[in-house]
């Protein structure tokens, strides 16, 4: 399935936690406009709702319940920023937001605020993606250089020769490189455990 | 007994790249405030107070706070292109005064300080992008001004384009009052592109449209326009002749407010001159202002804006009405062919006003075009005979 475009905002689920009733009307009226989805809800409480975007005040940070509050995987969060005051920004950045809007808000700069949002959980999503798997190739490493050194010595082969080789059978084999050497480690120990 | 007047400030150019425009704006907003003042349904006069920022940015900004803070204004109609909207913006929303901006834009904007009374992307790109695709070619050449309006109308063309497995073949810009066109006429004559998708506005426009007419002759490449009207026909000429355009305004609009409105635009502006879809659009901002004053009792921002959202009006346009919503105006897409005439034959029209939707929210890219002359996504559109 294809991923959501950031820019398409229609059905995405929001919860708002806003202290003054001006601003979060104007959101409201905003996400209406939009087709976002709203829930109230107050920090501490759990969410128990599938949510995209949380929508916090920062008047309502430190959150009391830190424990109760876990951003699932996933949710952008955009603050509400009433003082850029290293202090206030010190909560704020412990919330890892995806965005932020400074009160008091008015409609323009919302729609941007959310898209950036979406658009920075994306990317983060990819970029996590792409980490866990240097990350399984990292741990490989070890497998594929035993897997080299055995081609090398069976073949006798040098070592990119030996390189190349195991290339080729992972890809004829519609495998990835990491996954054929440990297939080959795993063969070549087995009958030496055996015997 | 005298009636009370209310200050009603007007920003628009009369020199400048789209002077053309605002010289239209300007004809509309001055003969409605004339049929507001002549009326006997208004308690009260509009005093227009006019500032001209001559096609220069950043003259918007000073006239405008000029207006408030010298004429003491609250309503101001006017402004054209989207970078003369931002300009006023700030000062609108910081001192509560409403702005009644005319003309069709890009959307994405929303300001409580606003009254959008132009089309919405909804009502123009879109209805136009289902019709070509579905009827004409799902490949475009694209040729704009090199602003806001231009980038976001293409951005719209790009998505229903490739949704429909179409392609985008070229996107040239030009700079706002940019007379050189020749080199992208060349292009086109080369490339043949199947269809046209003109979005300079003012002189460029016209300079490429004549440019383009001479070129092609002869090689059947239709331009489509969002924004090509009746007085700019007059200044390109024969050239100006089979464009596709897309609009909420034609002079051609047969009901009978408009019959009224365009006889009484020719005995004040001279029979070989024409109403444009901006203008017009003036002459409606005035009458939703001066009605909703009216109802509203007062000129104060707040109550005049509660006044104004959902009080139907026959405008020559036909049956429009600013949607609470958002403070953009509900009003009726067409799609019409320029003749030789200077005039447009329209053949596609909504049967009922449509919802403005300025942030493109319900916009569904993935309907496919449709091969039998219906606009997918738009089924209030029929055919005009």
């Amino acid at each position: 399935m294809s991923k959501p475009s950031s820019f398409s905002l229609r059905g995405r689920k929001a919860v708002l936690a806003i202290k003054d009733e001006r601003d979060a009307s104007i959101v409201r009226r905003q996400f209406d406009r939009l087709g976002i989805e709203i829930a109230s809800w107050a920090p501490g409480e759990p969410l128990d709702r599938p949510v995209d975007l949380i929508l916090i005040d920062d008047d309502f940070l430190p959150v009391a319940e830190a424990a109760a509050f876990a951003v699932p995987e996933g949710c952008a969060v955009i603050v509400l920023l009433g003082t850029e005051t290293p202090s206030r920004l010190k909560l704020v950045l412990d919330l890892d937001p995806s965005s932020f809007l400074v009160k008091p808000l008015r409609s323009a700069g919302i729609y941007a605020a959310v898209v950036m949002a979406f658009e920075r959980i994306a990317r983060t999503a990819d970029m996590k993606q792409q980490l866990a798997k240097m990350e399984a190739r990292l741990r490989a490493r070890r497998v594929v250089l035993a897997a080299l050194v055995q081609l090398m010595h069976a073949q006798g082969l040098p070592e990119p020769a030996a390189f190349a080789l195991l290339r080729r059978m992972a890809m004829e084999q519609r495998k990835t490189i990491e996954q054929l050497a440990a297939e080959l480690v795993a063969q070549s120990q087995t009958p030496r455990a055996a015997g | 007994m005298t009636k009370p007047p209310i200050p009603v400030g007007i920003l628009s150019s009369k020199s400048g790249p789209y002077q053309a425009m605002g010289r239209e704006i300007l004809k509309s907003a001055l003969m409605a405030i004339d049929e507001v003042n002549q009326s006997a349904e208004f308690d009260f006069t509009l005093a227009a107070h006019v500032r001209d920022p001559g096609g220069v940015i950043a003259e918007y900004h000073t006239a405008c706070d000029d207006l408030i803070r010298n004429v003491g204004v609250e309503h101001i109609i006017g402004c054209y292109t989207s970078a003369s909207r931002k300009q006023v913006l700030p000062i609108v929303e910081r001192t509560e005064r409403l702005l009644w901006y005319p003309a069709r834009y890009e959307g994405f904007e929303c300001s409580d300080n606003v009254m959008y009374v132009g089309a919405s992307p909804n009502h123009n790109v879109v209805p136009l992008m289902r019709y070509v695709l579905g009827n004409l070619s799902r490949e475009l050449f694209c040729v704009g001004s090199n602003y806001v309006w231009t980038w976001e109308t293409n951005r719209v063309a790009r998505e229903l384009v490739s949704a429909a497995d179409g392609r985008i073949l070229a996107e040239r810009l030009l700079e706002l009052g940019e007379s050189r066109v020749e080199h992208i006429v060349d292009e086109i004559v080369r490339r043949r592109p199947p269809i046209v998708f003109n979005t300079l506005v003012g002189s460029s426009s016209y300079d490429f449209i004549r440019a383009f007419h001479a070129a092609t002759a002869g090689l059947d490449i239709p331009m489509l326009s969002c924004s090509l009207c009746e007085p700019e026909l007059k200044i390109v000429g024969a050239a100006g002749a089979g464009c596709l355009t897309s609009s909420a305004y034609f002079e051609s609009i047969r009901l009978p407010e408009n019959r009224a409105f365009v006889a009484r635009w020719k005995a004040r502006y001279g029979d070989d001159s024409s109403p444009s879809v901006d203008g017009q659009s003036a002459y409606v901002a005035v009458f939703l202002l001066a009605r909703a004053l009216q109802r509203a009792g007062t000129s104060k921002v707040a109550e005049v804006r509660r006044a104004a959202a959902g009080h139907r009006y026959d405008s020559p346009q036909g049956p429009v009405w600013i949607d609470g919503d958002n403070n953009h105006c509900v009003l009726t897409p067409r799609l019409a062919v320029s003749n030789a005439q200077g005039q447009f034959d329209i053949f596609w029209e909504a049967d009922a006003p449509v919802k403005p939707d300025p942030y493109l929210s319900q916009l569904d890219v993935a309907v496919r075009p449709s091969k039998d002359g219906r606009i997918p996504n738009a089924p209030h559109l029929r055919i005009v005979k």
